[in-house]
C-alpha cells in the first residue's frame, strides 16, 4: 500500500501534509505489545466504555504487513532488533535536515523511480517505535494464506501502480483516483495523514479517517444489516460491545476494485473489528479478513493505535488536489505520441 | 427539502442542459432563503457571479465531486448526521463523504492552512448550536446558480430545534471582498424519521473522472 501512495504523495496540493518532528524516537515496549488486557476503560455518560479521542498508527510506519522468515512465529522484536529499529526511524528523521534522500525503509523500495521518490520531510515518522514483526498476527507465521485461484486472477488484473501507461483511470487504484482506500486501508499505517477519530454517542460510535476523509457511522442497537442491493466501499457496519470491547461487523462491500493486502476483495468479504482501550492513550485493534472468495482462510491484523499529543487531523482534499491524474494520463498519451513519432521516422528510413 | 442547492435567491422552474432528460433534467422551482431576498454583491462581485451562473454546466464545484464547503454541504440534496459529544460535534456528509468536526472546546481552534470545509469552533448560547467558521479557499460555491465568496470568507450558524425532528438554520455570511454588508440565510432542516435511516456512500469521483480527465484517456481506434 505504501508505494500506491507515492505519486499521489508527490503530486497533491493537499493541506494534510504534515512535517516530520526531530525528536527522538523512543523504544518503548507499550507501541508494540498490546498492554495489559485487566486496564478498565473510563465510561461514557451512559455507561460504554469510552474509546473516544484522536489516534494515530504513526508509530507502525515501516512495520511491514507480513513477516519476514527470519523471525518465524515470533511476535515481537527483541529488545537489540527494537533499539536497532528505534535508531533506523531516527536516521531516517535526521535525513529531514540534511535534504539527502533516504536510502531505507520505503524509499529503498523505489529503485528505478527517482523522479517520484517523496522528500522525507512528507512523511511521518514513529515516535515510539513498534516492537512488532509484522502486522499479520493470525495466521501464527505471520503471512497471508494462499490466494484462491479466483484471488490470484484478480490480483493479475489488479492495477499496477508502476504501470507507466494507463489507458485510462480505470487502470489505477482506488487509492490513486482518490475514492478511497477501504476500510482496512484506512487504517493500515500508510506514509502520513494516519489519523483516526473515534466519536461516541448512545447507540453509535462513528470513526473518522484523515486521509481520503472517510467517517464511518456504526450503528450499536442492533439494526439488521442493509440489504445486498445496496453495496458500498466502506461496507455496512454494524457494533456491539463485548464487556470492554467494541465489535463491528461490516459486509455489503463493492468486491474487486479495493484492495486488502495487495488483493483486490470480493463482494463477499466480512471483516470483524474489535477496539480495546488497553491504556489511557492506547487502543488495541484487531482486524480478522474473511472472504472465501479470495483467501484460502481467513487472517487477523493486530496493532495498536496511540493517542499522541499534538496529533492533528487536517482536511485531506483528495480528488480536490489530485493532480497527479490529470499528469499521468497525459504522460502516458506523450510516450504514445513519441513511440509513434520514432515508428514513422524509422519507417521512412526504410 | 429546499431547493436552495439550486439557487439561494428566488428561481422559477427551467429546462436542464440535456433535452434529453426531459422533466428528469429540469430545475425546479422554489423561493429564496436569502434574507430581504437578495444577496448583497459589490458591482464587480456580481459580474463574477453572473459569469458563474452562465458557466454553471461547467465551472461548479460540485460538478466535479468537490467538498462542498460552508453552508452549501448543509442544504445539498444528500442527507448528513450530527454525531453531538461534549468536546467537539461531528457532521458526517453523505455527499463526496465529507465531514466537519466543531471544536467546542473553551479554547477555539485556530485555522493553520485554508480549507474547502473550514475551520469551525462552536459554543451554546441557550438551547442553539452557533458555530464559527473561519480558514475557507475561495474554491467552493453556495449553490449552483453560481453564488460565490473568496478565502475572507467567515460564517456564523445557528441550529435551533424548533420540534423534536425540525430544525431551523440559520447561516450569517460576511465576506468584505465580495459582499457590501454581512447577509442571512434562513431554511429548516428536517430530521429523516425512517426506522432504518443511515446515511448511505455518495462517492462522486468515479462519476467526475471523464469530466475532468476525459482529455488525456487513450483514444480508441
Amino acid at each position: 500500500m505504501k508505494t500506491r501512495s507515492l505519486l499521489l504523495a508527490f503530486s497533491l496540493t493537499t493541506a494534510g501534509l504534515a512535517f516530520g518532528q526531530t525528536s527522538q524516537t523512543v523504544a518503548t515496549k507499550a507501541s508494540g505489545k498490546t498492554g495489559d488486557k485487566t486496564y478498565t476503560p473510563p465510561k461514557t455518560a451512559w455507561g460504554d466504555p469510552d474509546l473516544q479521542g484522536v489516534y494515530t498508527t504513526d508509530d507502525l510506519n515501516g512495520v511491514p504487513l507480513q513477516r519476514a522468515a527470519k523471525y518465524g512465529t515470533r511476535r515481537f522484536l527483541t529488545e537489540q532488533e527494537l533499539a536497532d529499529r528505534a535508531k533506523d526511524v531516527n536516521e531516517l528523521e535526521s535525513t529531514v535536515q540534511t535534504g539527502d534522500r533516504p536510502t531505507k525503509g520505503f524509499w529503498a523500495s523505489q529503485k528505478g523511480v527517482d523522479a517520484a521518490a517523496v522528500p522525507a520531510q512528507w512523511v511521518e515518522f514513529a515516535k515510539h517505535a513498534s516492537q512488532l514483526t509484522s502486522l499479520v498476527v493470525d495466521p501464527p507465521d505471520g503471512q497471508i494464506p494462499a490466494l484462491t485461484r479466483e484471488g490470484e486472477k484478480r490480483r493479475a488484473a489488479a492495477p499496477n501502480y508502476f504501470d507507466m501507461r494507463p489507458a485510462s483511470w480505470e487502470d489505477l487504484s482506488t487509492y490513486d483516483r482518490c475514492i478511497t482506500r477501504g476500510v482496512t486501508g484506512s487504517f493500515f499505517p500508510s506514509i502520513y495523514g494516519n489519523g483516526a477519530q473515534i466519536f461516541q454517542a448512545p447507540g453509535l460510535v462513528a470513526i473518522r479517517y484523515e486521509m481520503i476523509h472517510e467517517t464511518r457511522l456504526i450503528p450499536l442497537e442492533g439494526r439488521a444489516h442493509t440489504g445486498p442491493g445496496l453495496r458500498s466501499y466502506m461496507g455496512d457496519p454494524r457494533g456491539h460491545w463485548e464487556n470492554n470491547t467494541l465489535v463491528v461487523e461490516t459486509t455489503n462491500f463493492i468486491g474487486g476494485k479495493v484492495a486488502v493486502g495487495g488483493v483486490p476483495y470480493s463482494e463477499d468479504l466480512k471483516l470483524t473489528e474489535r477496539f480495546t482501550r488497553v491504556a489511557p492513550d492506547v487502543v488495541d485493534y484487531r482486524v480478522t479478513i474473511d472472504d472465501p472468495k479470495t483467501f484460502t482462510a481467513p487472517w487477523t491484523v493486530e496493532f495498536p493505535i496511540r493517542h499522541e499529543t499534538g496529533y492533528q487531523i487536517f482536511e485531506y482534499a483528495c480528488h480536490e488536489g489530485n493532480k497527479a491524474m490529470h499528469n499521468r494520463l497525459s504522460a502516458a498519451r506523450a510516450l504514445e505520441k513519441g513511440d509513434a513519432e520514432k515508428a514513422a521516422k524509422t519507417s521512412e528510413q526504410k | 427539502m429546499s431547493t436552495a442547492n439550486w439557487d439561494l435567491q428566488d428561481h422559477p422552474a427551467e429546462g436542464g442542459p440535456f433535452f434529453q432528460l426531459g422533466a428528469v433534467g429540469a430545475i425546479p422551482s422554489g423561493q429564496g432563503v436569502v434574507e430581504g431576498g437578495v444577496i448583497p454583491y459589490k458591482p464587480e462581485a456580481l459580474q463574477q457571479k453572473q459569469e458563474n451562473s452562465k458557466n454553471r454546466w461547467k465551472a461548479d464545484p460540485e460538478l466535479k465531486c468537490y467538498m462542498a464547503g460552508i453552508p452549501r454541504a448543509n442544504y445539498m440534496p444528500y442527507p448528513f448526521q450530527i454525531v453531538q459529544t461534549p468536546k467537539s460535534i461531528l457532521m458526517a456528509y453523505e455527499y463526496a463523504s465529507a465531514n466537519r468536526v466543531i471544536n467546542m472546546d473553551k479554547t477555539p481552534v485556530e485555522a493553520s492552512v485554508d480549507t474547502w470545509m473550514g475551520t469551525a469552533n462552536g459554543h451554546w448560547e441557550g438551547a442553539t448550536l452557533v458555530v464559527d467558521n473561519t480558514g475557507f479557499n475561495d474554491q467552493s460555491w453556495f449553490d449552483r446558480a453560481g453564488d460565490f465568496h473568496s478565502d475572507q470568507l467567515h460564517v456564523t450558524e445557528r441550529f435551533k430545534l424548533l420540534d423534536a425532528d425540525h430544525m431551523s438554520y440559520q447561516a450569517s455570511i460576511e465576506d468584505p471582498q465580495v459582499f457590501t454588508r454581512p447577509w442571512n440565510i434562513n431554511l429548516v432542516l428536517y430530521r429523516h424519521i425512517e426506522k432504518n435511516a443511515q446515511l448511505t456512500e455518495f462517492k462522486c469521483v468515479e462519476f467526475a473522472e471523464e469530466l475532468l480527465y476525459g482529455d488525456v484517456r487513450k483514444k480508441t481506434k
